[in-house]
Formats: C-alpha cells, structure tokens, sequence
C-alpha cells in the first residue's frame, strides 16, 4: 500500500478522485521497467544502496511521487532480511563488554596499554565462532539500510532458496497473510494496475463510510467484509441497483459498511479497513462503490469517492474456493447433467444476521419465477456445525431448505422452524429429491391458473 | 447485562433501556456505548470498586452487570528510584487521588512530570499505558519506567512505536501507535497517562481515550489551554485540572558548570583538493542564481531547482560531498583518537549529528551508539549500562535531554560544527557534571579548519540570524 505522503489525488467541490495513470503510457512503462530491473540488479545487496539508486532515479524524474509510488508498491512484494550468522545484538553487547575492559581502543597505540580494535573484534569473533568478517559485519546487521534484498516476488536470492518455506509474510497493515493475495511475478502491467489501485486505497484511507452495490461474487465478498473488521447493514437491490423488499427479488445488494465507533461519531479510525477491503470488489463481474472522505479534521468538511467496475482495476486478492466440499460439487455435476426446469444457481443470496452474513450455498429457481434457497450441512466438526446452525436458525424464510448429512450427530430439533424442510442424504444428493423440495416450498411467482 | 470490550467500544449485551450513555446499535441489534463509560456505567450499575474501597453492593441492586470487559492486572509497585518527591510533587499526586484518580495536572517544563507520572502508575496499581507526542519521548519514559519498576515485573515494559510492537502491563506508545492501535488494546490498561495531553484534542487523537476502558487517568502538561478553546474536551475525557503550579513557585534554571574547548583540525592535501574542488563547484551554481542560502525560502528554492536542473543536482551532490569531507576528516578521527586516550578513565558522551558517522564512530572505537533507529529496549539497555559504569563511553547522533533517564558525563566530544548543531552543544552541556572538585567537566567542539563548518561557526559567534 502506499504511504499517506504518496496519495495523489484531485478534490473539487463535490468530489475527490484519484489521479490515475494510464498503464499504457509509454513513459510510465518505461519508469517501470526500470524500476523492476533496479530491484532485480539488487537482489541480495544492502537495501540502503536500493534506496540510493531509487532515489537517483527519482530526481531524474519529475513525477517524484509516482516514482516513490511505483518503487513501495515493489518493495511490498519484497523481503529484506537480516543476515548475520549471529544476532547483532548479541555482538554488540559482546563487543562493547570486552571494549570496556581494555579502554583506550585507539587507532595509534602510544602506550602499552592501548589496545587496537583488532584485538577485540577477534577475541569476540573466536568466542562467538564466526569469522572476523562476519564479526565486524554482522555488528549492524540490523539496522534498515543493511539489510537485504532476499526475495523479490517470487524470486529468492539463491542462497536464501529454502525448501517448504512457506513463512507467512504478513504485513502489520493488513493482517492479511500470503494465502490472501498470490505473490506475482512482477511485470510492468502488473505494477502499474496495481498502482492505480493503490491510489484508490491511499484516498479511501480518510474514509468515514463506505457503500458497495454487488451483483455477483457474494460470499467472496463479504468474507473480505468480515475478514478487514467492517460491519455492516445489508439492503437487496434490483438490476438498477433499486432497494426490493426481500431477497428472492433480489439480483444484488448494498452494502453499508462502517464500524463500531461510527454509531457515535464519523470517524476515519476505519478508512484503513475500508481501503484493504476494497481489492475485494473487482473480484466481481459488476460493482459500484461510493465512500465519504473527511478532508477537514476541524471542520468535518468531507467530499464523495466514487468507483466502479468500468474504471478496469485489478484485483490481487483471491476469490476463494469455488465449491466447500465434494458434495457440493457432485450436486452441482448431477444437476448439470439432470432433466429438470429447476436452475440450481450458486450462493445468490445473503441474508444480514447482524455482526455475521449468512449465504447459503445454492437457490434453485424455476423459469416461472418460484425460488426455493438451500444450504448443504455436511459431514463438520462439531463446533463448525454448532455456529452453523446458529445461523441457521436466525433465517426467516420460508422457501428456505436443507440438506443434511445422516453421519452428523444432530436431530431435526436442532433445526428448529426450518425442521420440516430438511432432506436427509446418506452418501450424496438425488437431484430429484431436491427438486420435489423445491416445488414444495417454493415462494414467488406461480403458473397463473386461470380456471380456478 | 454483560458489557464486553468490542473493537474499542463496550457492548452491552441484554442492558435495559435506561441504561446511561447506551446508543442502540441496529447493526447487531444491541446497545453500544464507548468504551470509556465503563466506569462510569459500572457506578452506575452499584459495582464499581475503587482499590481502597469495598465493593459497596446496593440493596436489592436493579442493574445487575456481568464485566466482561476489563483485560487489565492488579500490580502491586513501589518506585525504586532514589529520589524524594519535592513538595509540590506530593500536593499534585494526592490532590488526583482525592479526585479519584482522574484528572489533569498542569506543571512548567522541567517540574518532573515523569516523577510524578511513576507516583501515579505504583499508587494506581493497575497496568498502564503512557501515552507521548514523539518517539524521543517515548524512549525517555521507558527509560524511566525501566529504571522505576524494571526489576518488580515479570515482563520488560512495553513499546508499541517507533518500529516496537511488544505490549506487556505497563507500556509506553506515541499518539500515532496508540490511535492506531487502541481499538485492539483498550482493555488491557486500568491508567491511562497522556503526556503533553493538549495535543490529544483533535479528533484523530481524542479516540485514544474514548476508546480505553481506562478507569483512572493522568494528563500531564505544561500548557493546558488551546487557543481554540478544544481543551475543554480534556475535562469529559481525562477529568478536571486537579492541580497547577506557576513558573514562579519553582527554583531556578540549573547552572551547569563545564569548559568548552574548540579544536579545530585540518584535512589532508588530498582532502583539501577535493574539498576545494566540489566546494567551488557549489558556490558558483549558487553564486550564479542568486540565491539566499541563509533563509529557509532560498534554501528550498535552491533544493528545488536540483529536482529539474541537471546542473542543480551536480550542485548539490558538491555540496553534499564537501560537507561529508569536513566531518569525516581524517584528522578528526584523530584528534578523537587522543582525546578518548586522554579521558578513558572518564564518563564520555560522544556527538555527532550525523546518524552514518556516529554508526562509523561507534564500529572504529568499539563504543555503543544511540541514534534514532536504535530500538527502545536496546537504548534503555545502554544508558542503564552507562550509568552503573558498565560502558564509560557512548556515541550518539540524538541529543539526550536533560532528565532522570540520562546518567551524568564528565565529558562531551561534538564533532561537528554546523550552525543548527549549535543548540547541541547547549543541551549535551547541560548534562555535564564534574566527577570530582579538580577537574571541571569538558565540552570538546571539533571542526575542521576552513571549510564550510569554520564559517558557520564564525557566524554563529558573530551573532548573525541563520
């Protein structure tokens, strides 16, 4: 992410927008490039001497701040390390003991007395046995700007190549680990749509409310809600983005998200979530995003951000897994190959629970409009199924079905109301048993019958 | 009702509609208040206990309330620090805590604050989080702390800042860290300290108490009011001004007693040419465009032509060059060489404004060294070290203030001249303390012989602005 002092951006009366760049810009490709190959020409060398050649390049350059941009984007995807063969710490303290003993350490001994730094960083060297060089060097190993340049992407310094190390990097800021966000290799379009993205976040990071209008990609969606810390309020929107009554209506939703403090007051304590949550929205097809930025502390002066799908950002982050177990799947296979009106469409609803959100996993609808919702309980730890049914029971729908596993140890009571609506499966699920659930607990549209 | 610690605020699970400073939170479906009316509401609720008074339970109470919130430990300190508390210090600590613990004290610079601070965290005896405007004043107060109670808790004090991130019973953070990071430990301290608490108005910061649970809290000042007038948004959120102290109740400025002593050293022919060369380089771009270089605006007019003008940048790569040629003179290293043979029985302190030097420095000599990247724990470790003798020598590109945190030197080596690090010289002074009645303590100034360092320093005596 970018630092605050990087943000670039244009505010109007009204508004506030990032000032992107257009990734097809041969000067910005040609900063780019070399820029990545800045950082590939200094793999395993001193971050302080990165540093330096960036800041040549910089000055070089009169777009500073892009520059500066382009070059923290990159050093995100990097690691820098301390490499000494023992803690600095350790031989420093060593060090300056054994320099304490035989004070004065001099560069023209005079007296017998006066001892050369020689004598002190080898006596330390043998005790800790490394070598003499290792000694003198690894004294400040760990300040910043000696550290070093062991990964870049995905390229490790060779002699950092560890077989199944899979450390988790994780950064303060977003708490996300790897398993978020794959490690690219790092290109030019990488980087620059990644910049553009990274500007939007830097604006978002004032940001005292959020709203997000969704039509596709809900669980991924709103895991990231939940992942970054955000609560919410959840409405059903039509195709024109229009609030409807229920969700069976429902193509999409709004969101409003914000967090707990806001009931009291605005607050930007939560831009920073806000902005880590928004690489989630180009995971979908179709979304919108409004957000109020506070540009005046003392006044509460605050101007609209507005976004969505047409702008081409990119997202990084991963759009989970596409089905959670292999019942789910098979289901899905047999359905495709079944002879049945009935559509089974994947995870279309949401339903707000308050501090969670609840998307059952598939609807099944009907060209005529009925529409049943079903989620699968399948063969789960206890406590997994416990919190499941939790919310389960908190879902009041009527055309709202389940499909239950007769290995769990749980009975229709656990189900409470919806207790009637389940179907037991020993092994995998019969289409055409579920198919009979749904015209029996459909809601919506039916057939007219005019001759009743 | 129950009331839990939520992401900096309470919950307040199945409370009753008259529940003081309660919102209905529609999102979950519950009543949510700030965190910091959990004293409050638990006075309200009957269940409050003041460590020195019993749980006073009400008959037949109505409120009854389950605390789920509070995440802090009872401490039981006793300040190790050999000092008296002076008169007004006592009258400012019992005038808080006959205010329960919760209010402002108002004293001039260089009062001991920090004293009184360490009396309020022992008679207090709950974890604490004090909370500073910057890192230098982070590190001092872990310093402090460190020296006060070091040895009676189980765990190191905390630092969450300047690269730190160890949260343990007592802590010290910035007001950066702590608004950045209050929503995640607000329950974890039962005092909250706020020093130099008129910055804490503005509505980023004013989060940091809103978001404590904290049932006692100390803000510390010299100048209380705003001329916005936001201080009184102090009151709400750390209590009333419990005491106040002039200027003119307190004793004088401390005289420190030192000689200085200016050297000046020569570079070597090779150095002198180079100097020569980039320093001519410098003065004629300078000289060329007619800019002020002893004014803030021609200096940035200045820095800001190198940003387009090639020659500019040449220019200030010279610059850069000569100014690294007179610190580093060959012949300082020298001259330093003899004075640490001269003073190795003695208590030295060795400046440099320039963080990459004193590093130089600190590798050449084997001494330890204090700049702004060293971590908090490490400083603290090395003053404390210096103090009992264990280290007689340090290095350090950081002025070390005048305060209970840094031991005495009898001897002050600064090594570099220019204008700005004139005010240096003045505060490594006051830190300087004879060690015995024949020998006044020593402020050596070092800089090299015609360059740029001699004719800031000339100016500087000769009284010119800069």
């Amino acid at each position: 992410m970018l630092t605050a002092n990087l943000a670039r951006s244009r505010t109007t009366d009204e508004t506030i927008t990032p000032l992107f760049i257009d990734p097809a810009d041969e000067r910005y490709r040609e900063t780019a490039r070399e820029l990545i190959q800045l950082f590939e020409d200094h793999l395993d060398e001193p971050k302080g001497e990165l540093e330096d050649a960036i800041d040549e390049l910089t000055v070089a350059d009169t777009d500073y701040k892009i520059v500066q941009g382009l070059a923290k984007l990159l050093k995100d995807e990097c690691k820098f390390e301390v490499v000494a063969s023992v803690d600095p710490r350790e031989i420093r303290r060593r060090l300056f003991e054994k320099a304490n003993e035989r004070y004065p350490i001099v560069r023209q001994p005079t007296l017998g007395e006066d001892t050369q730094k020689l004598e002190v960083y080898s006596a330390i060297a043998d005790e800790l046995g490394i070598s003499l060089e290792d000694c003198y060097r690894g004294m400040y190993a760990d300040l910043e700007d000696n550290k070093r340049l062991v990964r870049i992407g995905t390229r490790t310094a060779d002699r950092y190549e560890r077989t199944g190390d899979a450390s988790p990097s994780t950064t303060n800021l977003t708490g996300s680990s790897a398993e978020e966000y794959e490690h690219t290799d790092l290109t030019v379009d990488w980087l620059l749509t990644r910049y553009n993205l990274a500007l939007a976040q830097a604006v978002l990071y004032d940001a005292t409310e959020m709203r997000i209008r969704v039509w596709d990609h809900f669980g991924t969606v709103f895991s990231y809600v939940k992942l970054f810390g955000l609560m919410h309020r959840i409405y059903p929107i039509d195709a024109d983005g229009d609030r409807v009554s229920s969700t069976d209506q429902a193509t999409g939703y709004e969101a409003v998200l914000d967090g707990p403090a806001s009931l009291f007051s605005k607050s930007q304590k939560y831009g920073i979530r806000m902005a880590n949550f928004l690489p989630a929205l180009p995971l979908c097809d179709r979304w919108e995003m409004t957000a109020e930025i506070l540009v005046d502390e003392t006044t509460n002066e605050t101007r609209q951000f507005a976004l969505d799908q047409s702008e081409g950002l990119d997202s990084h982050y991963s759009d989970g897994k596409r089905f959670d177990s292999d019942v789910e799947r098979t289901l899905a296979q047999k359905w495709e190959r079944a002879n049945t009106d009935w559509e089974l469409v994947r995870e279309d609803d949401v339903f707000d629970l308050g501090a969670e959100v609840m998307i059952p996993d598939f609807a099944i609808e009907h060209p005529d409009g009925r529409r049943a919702i079903l989620e699968i309980v399948g063969f789960w730890t206890p406590e997994y199924l416990e919190s499941k049914l939790e919310k389960i029971r908190q879902v009041e729908a009527e055309n709202f079905v389940l499909a239950v596993s007769e290995r769990l140890e749980c009975a229709s009571e656990d189900f409470g109301s919806v207790a009637d609506r389940v179907l037991w499966f020993k092994t995998g699920i019969h289409v055409y048993d579920m198919v009979e659930m749904a015209d029996q607990y459909a809601t919506g549209h039916a057939p007219a019958n005019t001759d009743q | 009702m129950r009331i839990e610690f939520d992401d900096g605020t309470l919950l307040l699970r199945d409370a009753s509609d008259d529940t003081p400073y309660a919102e209905w939170d529609d999102r979950v479906d519950e009543y949510r208040a700030q965190a910091y009316r959990y004293r409050p509401l638990l006075e309200w609720a009957g269940v409050w206990a003041d460590k020195n008074e019993q749980s006073t339970l009400q008959d037949g109470f109505d409120h009854a309330l389950e605390d789920a919130a509070r995440a802090y430990p009872a401490l039981d300190l006793t300040p190790a620090l050999h000092i008296e508390p002076r008169d007004y210090q006592q009258a400012a600590l019992d005038a808080w805590t006959n205010h329960n613990r919760r209010g402002s004290v108002v004293l001039p610079t260089g009062s001991g604050k920090t004293f009184l601070g360490l009396q309020a965290i022992a008679d207090a005896g709950v974890g604490a989080l004090v909370v500073t405007p910057t890192i230098d004043l982070m590190n001092q107060w872990h310093a402090t702390l460190t020296n006060a109670f070091g040895d009676q808790l189980p765990e190191p004090i905390g630092v969450l800042g300047g690269g730190s991130h160890d949260v343990t019973a007592i802590t010290v953070t910035t007001y950066d860290s702590a608004y950045r990071y209050v929503n995640e430990y607000g329950d974890q301290f039962g005092l909250l300290v706020v020093d130099e608490e008129h910055h804490l108005p503005p509505p980023t910061y004013r989060q940091i108490p809103e978001m404590t649970i904290a049932p006692y809290r100390l803000g510390l000042t010299a100048t209380y009011e705003r001329p916005d007038g936001k201080h009184e948004l102090l009151e709400d959120l750390l209590g009333p001004v419990v005491y106040r102290e002039h200027v003119d109740d307190l004793a004088g400025e401390y005289l420190s007693e030192y000689e200085t002593i200016h050297m000046s050293v020569d570079l070597t022919a090779d150095e002198r040419e180079t100097y020569d060369e980039e320093y001519k380089l410098y003065r004629d771009y300078v000289d060329s465009h007619d800019f002020d270089l002893w004014k803030e605006r021609g200096y940035q007019e200045f820095l800001k032509r190198t940003s387009y003008d090639p020659q500019g940048r040449r220019a200030l790569i010279a610059k850069q060059r000569a100014e690294r040629l007179a610190r580093t003179a060959t012949k300082k290293l020298d001259t330093l060489d003899n004075l640490i043979k001269r003073h190795h029985d003695d208590r030295a302190i060795i400046f440099t404004a320039n963080n990459d030097f004193a590093y130089e420095i600190s590798q050449e000599f084997i001494v330890p060294c204090i700049t702004h990247q060293t971590k908090t724990d490490e400083r603290t470790e090395i003053l404390e070290r210096f103090r009992t003798g264990e280290y007689s020598m340090l290095a350090t590109s950081q002025v070390l203030d005048e305060g209970i945190d840094v031991p005495a030197a009898n001897v002050g080596i600064i090594l570099s001249g220019s204008a700005s690090k004139r005010q240096y010289a003045q505060r490594l002074g006051r830190i300087l303390r004879p060690t015995d009645d024949r020998q006044p303590a020593r402020l050596y100034e070092i800089i090299t012989e015609d360059t740029m360092e001699t004719y800031v320093s000339q100016r500087r005596r000769e009284g010119v602005n800069a």
